[in-house]
């Protein structure tokens, strides 16, 4: 059993809008372990790709990562904080939501790489390709060479010294090597003819190179984690099976950690070894594949598994969910499960207060489940009137 | 398409347009109330003298004829003379050019140098005091027309400080040039300062529509770019924050920006034409606003053509720059 | 009421949803109003000008000339001659005596903004120049409107040999800067019999003719003392909207070339709708939103290249912003306020325009990029 490198407890986030306060993320606990694949599935609203964010404290305004503790277990960084901020070391552990958030930036590169969900808009249209990698190559060497101005306000490359490299050519940001280091990395991704294509700009790479083109970025950086914000939902599909195969070939041959989020569930079953099924902001079953794949027990993850067209299975009806996800507005919200409106097995309890997480079974620690059928059978007896939707009952007639 | 086949293409496009303006400059005498031949002549001198006196200018001949010969002459180089001066055209005109093109560039150098920073400080301390100051300033500029702007900065600044030359004609960046070839740097130095102290209002009161439009134009391109894609993976990816702002966002915010500014030169010049009539500037516009009340026509035409065939040209270079910056859009 | 007629005409032009975004957008942000505000007072103080004029304009005040506006108060050095008990004194050589008094002029309240160097009110300079600056920025943008639209939409939906054609038209008034065309245009024009055309004034009109009785109107002497007729320059107002049509044809051609393969476009043509009702019917409701934008943006323009001309002499109307501005040149330091006045009067003016046209762009289409130019 590998050690986890990543530890994530009760990470909140809310956006303070002019409309009211929207709650994207709600205490949301799991646990990447080294070298494993960690899958986090959902709709879209679902907050997972906020959750990505937070991680990378790149929550916009009027956004703000509000509570929570994100644990990352790196013994350089123990190291490098352990007399400044005492009060964020835990052991081999560095509750980064306590460190400054230029200690956080410098961490963005080398120790935790993202790549986006499109990669045409995710490049400068204008710079090119070989050139944007060969940044990602320096901000790691850099980061090496120099940590503690890595660490700085201005990251080892403020003002003054931009001003200098746009006039004397031999002062820029990028050198020579990370331009070499750039063509090897598109290489190793697999882009043929690796020179030429890093003359190139994005808008002359088709979709499946520049995602490519993007993990190539990504390792650059020689991350520890890679979040894997929706790789493939912007390709086609043959070229996602390509994607997929390439990330798990790069993930066994270095044993990286990825944090992979995505609504395909496909994608899911055939890279991750830990799942997390988001919902509303929050995460309703956490578990190992197998687990939650095979066992689910919340009803949305059901559904979700359902809802899938089986091709090669015999299954005859596809089942959707019924409803809508519901509003993440703080004000909408209740002290109630968030999916109970959509439930095919709502009870009362299920509306009298929030769910806690609890275990799928008792005695197994590592699938947990947000919802009282964990623990209780489902009472029909006790099954929330249908339909009504101002709580009247149904009367018989 | 290569950037000298764009300039061939363009460059023959340039030339019908320009036979244009030629074509509507030469018409422009013929609408104009009033003979050429009577600026020249007191209104009392006969018939006779005054058909000699048409006759000398070719005034007689069928139209086309004249449209040919004007054609002619000017693809010599010869615009006629002036009927003021009885001197060439050509002379007078290009006299003046260098002086409204200094003008002009300063006026676009303080532009740029001033509302680039400006722009980009507003966007990236947005909401803040700074971005308020900046965002006024530039309602202002725009707002303002220059010649009253010149008005005000020898007011209120000529005036009271006693710094700023306001009735002495400057001595042009040529005669600078002419000064420090000819060894004599003293003479060199006290011209280039004299310069600097006539150009600094005129340049101010001319560029301070550009400074505010191209500070506008700057903050919301940069506000734009900010909140892409690309610039939250180049976060995302660790690079100093300053390359993010300055290596990619400003990057893509000046790209439309040239287009815009190419667009704007016209203005530019228009306003040239009248701060130079505030401040007494000894250039192209002077001699325009001159002739047109002395109604010497062949000056103003000669000006016409040149001041349009610049713009052609200006016009042209700054297409190429633009298709030259920007990598998504090649020269075809 | 005039609220009420804008949003009548706005929801024939706009669909619910942009009028909606609109009245957010005004709502939500106190600069439109502002620009809104002082935009309704211009005008109200171009159409009223006779009953808003503390004086008539052009009424020469020889004792009273030069005058500081309130609060202002000027001084200057003249040369007195010496009196002694009346009489005059002379000096050892036979010349009469004087010396350097300090002579005070202090503003008054019947000239709020002073006078000018002729004695006349400068308020009511600025109150009139305000119509000469509406009239040819809100006719000559319309000019320049209809004009560019027309020419752009036939360009963009026909394509092709016509769309050459009209472009390079286009192509060679753009080689002009606008300015300097509008200089030489003006100046050769300027001594033609069209140059300007007097408008009868309808208020002074009524108040000097009996057939409406003087009690209707509010001030009626006053307002019989006033101009009766105002010069509206014709020239400039058509040199202005030649000088700017074409920015108009960019934009509605640009629209016209997108709309023109749009389905329902194809639909209408299917049915075999005519042209001419393809263009009015489907593509110009759906063009009009950033023509608004620029026509907003252009009247702006214009009423700057008007005081331009005006300060250049070309105008052909001494009531104007920019001719008052030129006729205090030469009294800079001594009488500021004749150059500054009328000055402040565009600037305050242009403002409100841009703050309308900038509420106006953002509700209305934010991609909309590039301004026109003067």
């Amino acid at each position: 059993m590998a050690d986890s490198v990543l530890e994530v407890r009760n990470l909140t986030t809310r956006f303070f809008t002019e409309d009211g306060q929207i709650n994207a993320v709600e205490a949301v606990d799991f646990t990447v372990d080294e070298g494993e694949v960690f899958g986090i599935v959902g709709e879209s609203g679902s907050g997972k790709s906020v959750t990505a964010l937070s991680l990378i404290d790149l929550v916009e305004s009027p956004g703000e990562v509000v509570d929570g503790q994100i644990r990352y277990r790196n013994a350089d960084l123990v190291e490098a904080v352990g007399d400044d901020h005492p009060e964020a070391v835990d052991g081999e552990f560095v509750d980064l939501m306590q460190l400054p958030s230029r200690i956080r930036r410098s961490l963005r590169g080398p120790s935790f790489a993202t790549i986006f969900q499109d990669p045409m808009s995710s490049l400068n249209p204008s710079v090119t390709v070989g050139k944007q990698i060969a940044e990602a190559v320096e901000v790691q060497r850099r980061a090496t060479a120099n940590p503690r101005a890595t660490r700085s306000r201005t990251q080892g490359f403020g003002l003054g010294k931009f001003i200098v490299s746009s006039v004397a050519p031999g002062e820029s940001y990028v050198s020579e090597q990370s331009m070499e280091r750039a063509v090897e990395l598109l290489d190793l991704v697999g882009i043929p003819d690796p020179e030429e294509r890093a003359r190139e700009h994005p808008h002359q790479f088709s979709g499946g190179m520049l995602q490519r083109a993007m993990i190539a970025q990504a390792l650059a950086g020689e991350p520890d984690v890679l979040i894997a914000d929706e790789p493939t939902t912007a390709l086609d599909v043959t070229i996602q099976a390509q994607i997929t195969d390439l990330l798990r070939e790069l993930q066994e041959e270095r044993g990286m950690t990825i944090l992979l989020i995505t609504h395909n569930l496909g994608v899911i079953a055939r890279m991750c070894d830990q799942v997390g099924v988001m919902y509303a902001g929050e995460i309703v079953e956490r578990g190992s594949l197998t687990d939650v794949f095979d066992e689910p027990v919340h009803p949305y993850t059901k559904g979700l598994l359902g809802s899938i067209p089986d091709v090669g299975g015999a299954k005859s009806r596809l089942e959707p969910i019924e409803g809508n996800v519901p509003s993440l507005r703080d004000e909408e919200m209740g002290d109630r499960c968030y999916f109970a409106d959509r439930c095919p097995k709502a009870m009362d309890d299920c509306v009298a207060e929030h769910p806690a997480e609890r275990p799928a079974d008792p005695g197994t620690a590592d699938h947990a489940v947000r919802c009282v059928l964990a623990d209780t059978e489902y009472d029909e007896s006790k099954a929330l009137d249908s339909a009504e939707p101002d709580g009247e009952e149904v009367t018989d007639e | 398409m290569s950037l000298a086949r764009f300039l061939v293409k363009r460059s023959l496009q340039g030339v019908f347009v320009i036979w244009g303006v030629v074509t509507v400059v030469f018409a422009l005498r013929f609408i104009a109330p009033g003979s050429p031949e009577n600026v020249l002549l007191p209104p009392d001198v006969d018939e006779e003298t005054r058909r000699q006196v048409a006759a000398e200018l070719g005034l007689n001949e069928p139209i086309h004829i004249q449209y040919l010969d004007y054609i002619a002459a000017l693809l010599r180089g010869d615009m006629g003379n002036s009927l003021v001066t009885r001197t060439p055209v050509a002379d007078r005109v290009f006299s003046t050019v260098p002086a409204t093109i200094e003008l002009a560039v300063a006026a676009t150098v303080v532009a740029v140098v001033i509302a680039i920073p400006l722009g980009v400080v507003s966007a990236t301390r947005r909401n803040q005091p700074a971005d308020y100051g900046a965002t006024l300033f530039s309602l202002l500029g725009i707002s303002t027309p220059n010649f009253w702007l010149g008005l005000m900065l020898i007011l209120f600044v000529a005036v009271p400080f006693d710094v700023f030359p306001t009735s002495t004609r400057p001595v042009g960046l040529l005669e600078v040039g002419e000064r420090t070839l000819a060894g004599n740097l003293d003479g060199a130095a006290a011209g280039l300062e004299n310069w600097l102290l006539h150009i600094t209002l005129p340049a101010i009161a001319l560029g301070t529509y550009f400074t505010a439009l191209i500070t506008r134009l700057t903050r919301s391109g940069m506000l734009e770019e900010l909140g892409t894609d690309y610039v939250r993976a180049a976060r995302a990816k660790g690079l100093p924050e300053t390359l993010v702002r300055y290596s990619h966002a400003l990057r893509n915010t000046l790209i439309p920006i040239i287009t815009v500014v190419g667009l704007q030169l016209g203005t530019l010049i228009g306003g040239a034409v009248i701060t130079e009539a505030v401040f007494d500037w000894p250039g192209l516009g002077t001699l325009v606003i001159d002739s047109i009340n002395a109604r010497d026509w062949p000056i103003v035409q000669g000006s016409l053509i040149v001041i349009a065939t610049g713009f052609v040209l200006l016009n042209i270079v700054v297409d190429a720059l633009y298709t030259y910056v920007n990598p998504q859009v090649s020269f075809d | 009421m005039i609220r009420s007629l804008l949003a009548w005409l706005a929801s024939r032009v706009m669909s619910p949803r942009t009028l909606r975004n609109l009245k957010a957008e005004f709502r939500r942000s106190t600069l439109p109003k502002i620009g809104l505000v002082v935009l309704v007072i211009v005008l109200v103080t171009a159409v009223f000008a006779p009953f808003l004029a503390p004086h008539p304009p052009k009424d020469q005040d020889l004792e009273n000339s030069t005058q500081p506006p309130l609060g202002f108060s000027s001084k200057s050095v003249e040369e007195v001659e010496v009196q002694d008990n009346g009489s005059v004194v002379f000096d050892d050589e036979g010349n009469i005596l004087t010396e350097n008094q300090t002579v005070y002029e202090n503003a008054s309240l019947s000239h709020p903004m002073g006078t000018d160097a002729n004695g006349r009110d400068l308020l009511s300079r600025v109150i009139y120049g305000s119509r000469t600056s509406m009239l040819v920025g809100i006719l000559g943008t319309l000019l320049a409107a209809v004009v560019g639209v027309s020419v752009g939409l036939t360009a963009g939906y026909f394509g092709d040999r016509v769309d050459d054609v009209l472009m390079r038209a286009a192509d060679i008034m753009l080689a002009f800067p606008s300015l300097v065309l509008a200089i030489a245009l003006v100046g050769v024009f300027q001594n033609s019999d069209i140059h300007t055309y007097d408008l009868p004034d309808p208020f002074v009109w009524a108040a000097t003719h009996d057939t409406i009785p003087n009690v209707l109107i509010p001030r009626a002497t006053h307002v019989a003392q006033m101009p009766e007729t105002t010069t509206f320059p014709v020239t400039v107002t058509l040199v202005v909207a030649l000088v700017n049509w074409v920015w108009f044809a960019r934009v509605a051609r640009g629209e016209a070339l997108s709309l023109r393969s749009e389905e329902f476009v194809k639909a209408a043509k299917a049915v075999g709708a005519k042209d001419r009702n393809i263009i009015f019917r489907h593509i110009l409701p759906n063009a009009i939103t950033p023509i608004i934008v620029l026509g907003t943006i252009q009247v702006a323009a214009i009423i700057l290249l008007e005081s331009a001309l005006s300060f250049l002499g070309f105008s052909g109307t001494s009531l104007s912003w920019g001719f008052d501005i030129n006729a205090g040149q030469e009294f800079l330091s001594s009488a500021w306020w004749i150059s500054t006045m009328p000055g402040l009067a565009i600037v305050v003016t242009v403002i409100a325009l841009n703050l309308l046209g900038d509420w106006l762009r953002d509700a209305l289409d934010p991609d909309i990029g590039g301004e026109g130019g003067v």
